[in-house]
């Protein structure tokens, strides 16, 4: 956010003018921006490929463990199209397991599509623990 | 595509490594016989858990294909193993 559009902001905010002021100065704020050269116009972000899990324990001794996975997100999308052929009697066993286990998930409530959009919002997380001797990192790339 | 090469490597606490290349097409039709059995025996467990044998097989397809790319890097120690999948 530029400069004159955060006062304008801040000038509604402490009521000094009213929203259709606000408005008609973003506009003309807007209009005075200059056009981006061209070839320069930006492009969309590339999508991630990849999910990445790097764990690091120097804890140990001198030679640290280290896990490094590398799975195409294309991988857990075909896996979760897989994991939808599961009959409904065996969910119905595994919610039984779940449940003496005292996880009371619901496998059958779980629909492929669900999954596949916490895929898609997947390429957004990252997970970043630092702790005294070890590491672990979860990103899309 | 599904994968064409997974690349094995395998690093011992003595310090002997050990390097596979393992061509994935030629292995899958040597091993074409008992992958038949194995098909049919998918074909019968699939009627009779009443799922679709064409969508097992769609998905087991589209598995294979989103293999290449995958990495898995583990070491402990003087021991490591590497498993590519090109």
């Amino acid at each position: 956010m530029n400069e004159q559009r955060r006062q304008v902001l801040q000038m509604l905010a402490e009521a000094k003018i009213t929203a259709d002021e606000a408005e008609r100065l973003i506009d003309a704020i807007d209009q005075d921006r200059p056009e981006p050269p061209v070839g320069t116009v930006s492009r969309p972000k590339s999508r991630p490929k990849y999910l990445r899990v790097v764990m690091m324990d120097s804890s140990a001794g001198e030679d640290p463990s280290r896990i490094n996975i590398r799975i195409p997100l294309q991988f857990l999308r075909a896996g979760v199209r897989l994991a939808s052929l599961v009959p409904p009697q065996a969910l119905t066993k595994l919610n039984e397991k779940l449940s003496e286990s005292a996880v009371p998930i619901d496998l059958t409530e779980l629909k492929p599509q669900q999954l596949e959009e916490l895929i898609d919002q997947l390429e957004d997380v990252t997970v970043d623990v630092d702790d005294s001797g070890s590491k672990v990192q979860v990103f899309c790339e | 595509m599904i994968p064409q090469l997974v690349t094995v490597r395998y690093r011992r606490p003595g310090g002997r490594r050990l390097r596979l290349y393992v061509p994935v097409l030629p292995v899958l039709l040597v091993l074409s016989p008992l992958l038949l059995l194995v098909v049919l025996a998918g074909f019968v467990a699939c009627l009779l858990f009443e799922v679709s044998p064409a969508a097992a097989l769609r998905s087991i397809g589209k598995v294979l294909r989103a293999l290449p790319g995958t990495q898995i890097e583990l070491a402990d120690g003087q021991m490591a193993i590497q498993v590519n999948v090109r």
